[in-house]
């Protein structure tokens, strides 16, 4: 199993230490952010494929991180957590970009299922990219050295 | 309370619109009828007193012409000349030619001898110096006797005259036939019992009279209208309606007769009366006729403002119950985030154990392998009752339908029946029957099939628990179009909903089953569910009849609808 660093997004403290414990077993590399700002300095320094954020915090609010990470970060994958009451805004955010969404209370191992379908989905659109910047190389070499990514 | 109302309403009306202007309709009848009444008695009076006075000319004019006629022939011969019988008789004749009225004719000297007679009788000779008109002719040129017997004796008047002739008097004396003269009287005849007749100063009758009394018979009903003022036509009027008369007099020239013209009263009012009967009978038909139009009309008007006010009170308990599910969705949904939350808190932190569980499970497995596995038991049954928590909060959130709708083309006519399908078994098993009235060539529909399946089912459920046990159950589903809708009715005879259950029915966790039979979520899902697809329902039930819950689901897709009643708005 590819390793995959996930960071979660919660306003539950409780939630988050736990599914971290419980995900890391499983063997995914784990962060978590208490709210929207931290979410957000989080994945400035730390390589993250895949975001579990929640819809509904206090301070930023899910959408508007989520326009934040695809702006910044167009390559991380988000999976939108909803408590239903804000499925309208769950479905805004399949508008901007996230992979899918959850309604709360999910079982871990569906949030599994997700994260590794939305990792998959990053390593394909990595391999793509890896691919043409390969293929660029080939026909370009000059421009490896012109910048990084 | 309500008929009292009605009813109130109704007598209100009656009084009101109807009551004011028949007496006012009462007020102008009675005074019509008042003045009428005097201007038709006036009428009567100068009738009777013209029909009097009229006659007595002519009768008057009668007998001036007869004594002028007397004056005449005594003026014209000398008594000598009329002595002689055949002289006599020839002018008898000749008056007979003239008038029928003469009867016979006489001539007597001074002293009241009859000395010559043409006549049926035989007079001559017999002496009249005691007779009352041969003393009241001394005073007199002409005399007219009032009806004496005489010598025939039958009763019967005279008109004598008489004529001074080289210093002695002699006197012509004519009868005037009493038929005659009678019949001139008898026969005015005024309306059923109106009758004329004459009477002298005393009161005999000198005609008969129609009604009754006979010639020279005194008028039993002299004394009521004998008056003083002998010269003047008079009118008067004795006793009550229905035995008293009306008399008009006129007094003769000639004589000192009267004509009387008697009419009873009833007789005389007779078409005042039945004038006044007939118009009492119209107004009596008539205003029977208003009464009982105003009576319908006031009735219905009463009805239908009471069936309005009934609908005005019943929107303002759907207003209110539509306003009572909004709130309650409102809160619903906030519950349901506020549950989830840590819900998903405890599902995360169940896991964790299990995890926990399974990693320490080996360790302990030989040590306390019960104790593992109650242990095991009892997070299951954690995890079980969290899914239970998570049910409930779903249902909630079904109820204020904040999720995403899918929009498939629907066709009832193939969709319904789908549905009945599906629930067939149970209804058979049930003895059910489930009667499917869909109209042909039905539009489709762009909704959600799976909510709409389960709204079906819900109903469906519904019915099914409210036919258990009643006698020959049927569900019926009917599917009708209007204009802009579809109109689902799906209606049972079960037991139906009582008021106070009617008004909670789509309220989430309301439920009539008992205690863990069910959520209380059915309807309220229903609800939410139809709201959501930008239809509405409603329910109508009658307690211990059945119930009908009525969909109605918009034809064109809800975007469509939007846009449509933003255009209307602008």
């Amino acid at each position: 199993m590819p390793l995959t660093n996930v960071l979660i997004v919660d306003d539950e403290e409780r939630f988050l230490k736990t599914t971290q414990t419980l995900l890391e077993k499983e063997g995914y590399k784990v962060f978590t952010a208490a709210d929207g700002y931290k979410g957000l300095e989080a994945l400035k320094d730390k390589r993250v494929d895949v975001v579990v954020l929640d819809v509904k915090m206090p301070g930023l609010d899910g959408v508007e991180v989520l326009k934040r990470i695809k702006a910044d970060h167009p390559l991380v994958e988000v999976i939108m957590l909803t408590g239903h009451a804000t499925m309208e805004t769950a479905i805004d955010g399949l508008k901007l970009g996230a992979f899918d969404y959850l309604t709360k209370p999910c079982d871990i191992p569906t949030l599994k299922k997700k994260i590794m379908a939305a990792h998959d989905k990053r390593s394909a659109m990595l391999d793509k990219i890896q691919r043409a910047k390969f293929d660029r190389i080939i026909s370009h070499p000059m421009e490896v050295f012109s910048k990084e990514e | 309370m309500k008929d009292y109302y009605t009813r109130t309403l109704r007598n209100m009306l009656v009084i009101r619109v109807f009551l004011v202007p028949f007496t006012v309709l009462l007020v102008v009848y009675g005074t019509m009828i008042y003045f009428f009444g005097a201007y038709s008695s006036r009428q009567v009076k100068n009738e009777l007193v013209r029909i009097a006075t009229d006659h007595r000319n002519l009768i008057d004019q009668f007998l001036s012409e007869k004594a002028a006629i007397l004056q005449f022939t005594v003026a014209s011969f000398s008594r000598d000349q009329l002595r002689q019988k055949n002289y006599l008789e020839m002018i008898f004749k000749n008056l007979q030619i003239q008038s029928k009225a003469f009867f016979d004719l006489g001539v007597f000297d001074v002293n009241g001898r009859h000395v010559a007679y043409a006549g049926p009788f035989d007079l001559l000779g017999k002496s009249y110096a005691e007779a009352n008109w041969f003393k009241e002719i001394q005073n007199a040129p002409v005399y007219i006797s009032d009806e004496f017997l005489g010598y025939r004796q039958i009763p019967h008047f005279i008109i004598a005259v008489k004529k001074e002739e080289a210093g002695n008097a002699w006197y012509l004396r004519a009868t005037i036939d009493t038929y005659y003269f009678n019949d001139l009287v008898e026969n005015i005849r005024i309306g059923r019992t109106g009758e004329a007749y004459i009477v002298n100063r005393s009161g005999i009758l000198q005609t008969k009279r129609r009604s009754g009394g006979r010639l020279m018979e005194s008028d039993g009903d002299f004394v009521k209208y004998a008056v003083s003022d002998q010269g003047k036509t008079a009118f008067f009027s004795t006793g009550g309606w229905r035995d008293g008369f009306l008399y008009a007099s006129a007094p003769f020239q000639q004589t000192n007769w009267q004509l009387i013209v008697r009419q009873s009263i009833g007789d005389a009012y007779r078409p005042l009366l039945s004038s006044i009967l007939v118009s009492l009978l119209l107004l009596l038909g008539g205003s029977l006729l208003v009464v009982l139009m105003g009576f319908l009309m006031a009735t219905n008007v009463a009805t239908r403002l009471k069936s309005a006010d009934m609908e005005k009170r019943e929107m303002k308990t759907q207003l209110i119950l539509a306003g009572k599910l909004a709130e309650v969705g409102e809160m619903s949904t906030g519950i349901a985030h506020e549950i989830n939350n840590p819900l998903q808190v405890m599902k995360s932190e169940v896991a964790m154990i299990q995890s926990l569980t399974d990693d320490i499970g080996p360790a302990v497995a030989d040590k306390a392998p019960d104790t593992l596995a109650q242990l095991m038991d009892s997070v299951r049954e954690i995890g079980d009752q969290i899914d239970r928590c998570s049910h409930i909060t779903q249902g909630l959130l079904n109820f204020a339908r904040k999720c995403e709708n899918s929009s498939e083309p629907i066709f009832l006519e193939q969709f319904v029946p789908r549905m009945v399908q599906m629930v067939d078994q149970r209804a058979r098993l049930e003895n059910i029957r489930i009667v499917q009235e869909i109209e042909s060539e039905l539009p489709k529909i762009v909704s959600d099939p799976n909510q709409l399946q389960q709204v079906f089912l819900n109903l469906f459920n519904n019915a099914i628990y409210a036919l258990k046990g009643r006698a020959s159950p049927e569900i019926r589903v009917r599917v009708t179009k209007n204009d802009q809708q579809i109109l689902v009715s799906i209606s049972d005879n079960g037991c139906g909903f009582s008021p106070e259950t009617m008004e909670k029915a789509f309220l989430p966790f309301f439920t009539t089953k008992p205690v863990g039979q069910g959520t209380g979520l059915g309807l309220s899902t229903v609800y939410g569910i139809i709201k959501g697809l930008g239809g509405d329902i409603t329910l109508t039930s009658e307690q211990g009849q059945g119930s009908e819950f009525q969909i109605s689901l918009p034809l064109e897709s809800q975007e469509n609808a939007n846009t449509q009643s933003h255009h209307t708005a602008s």
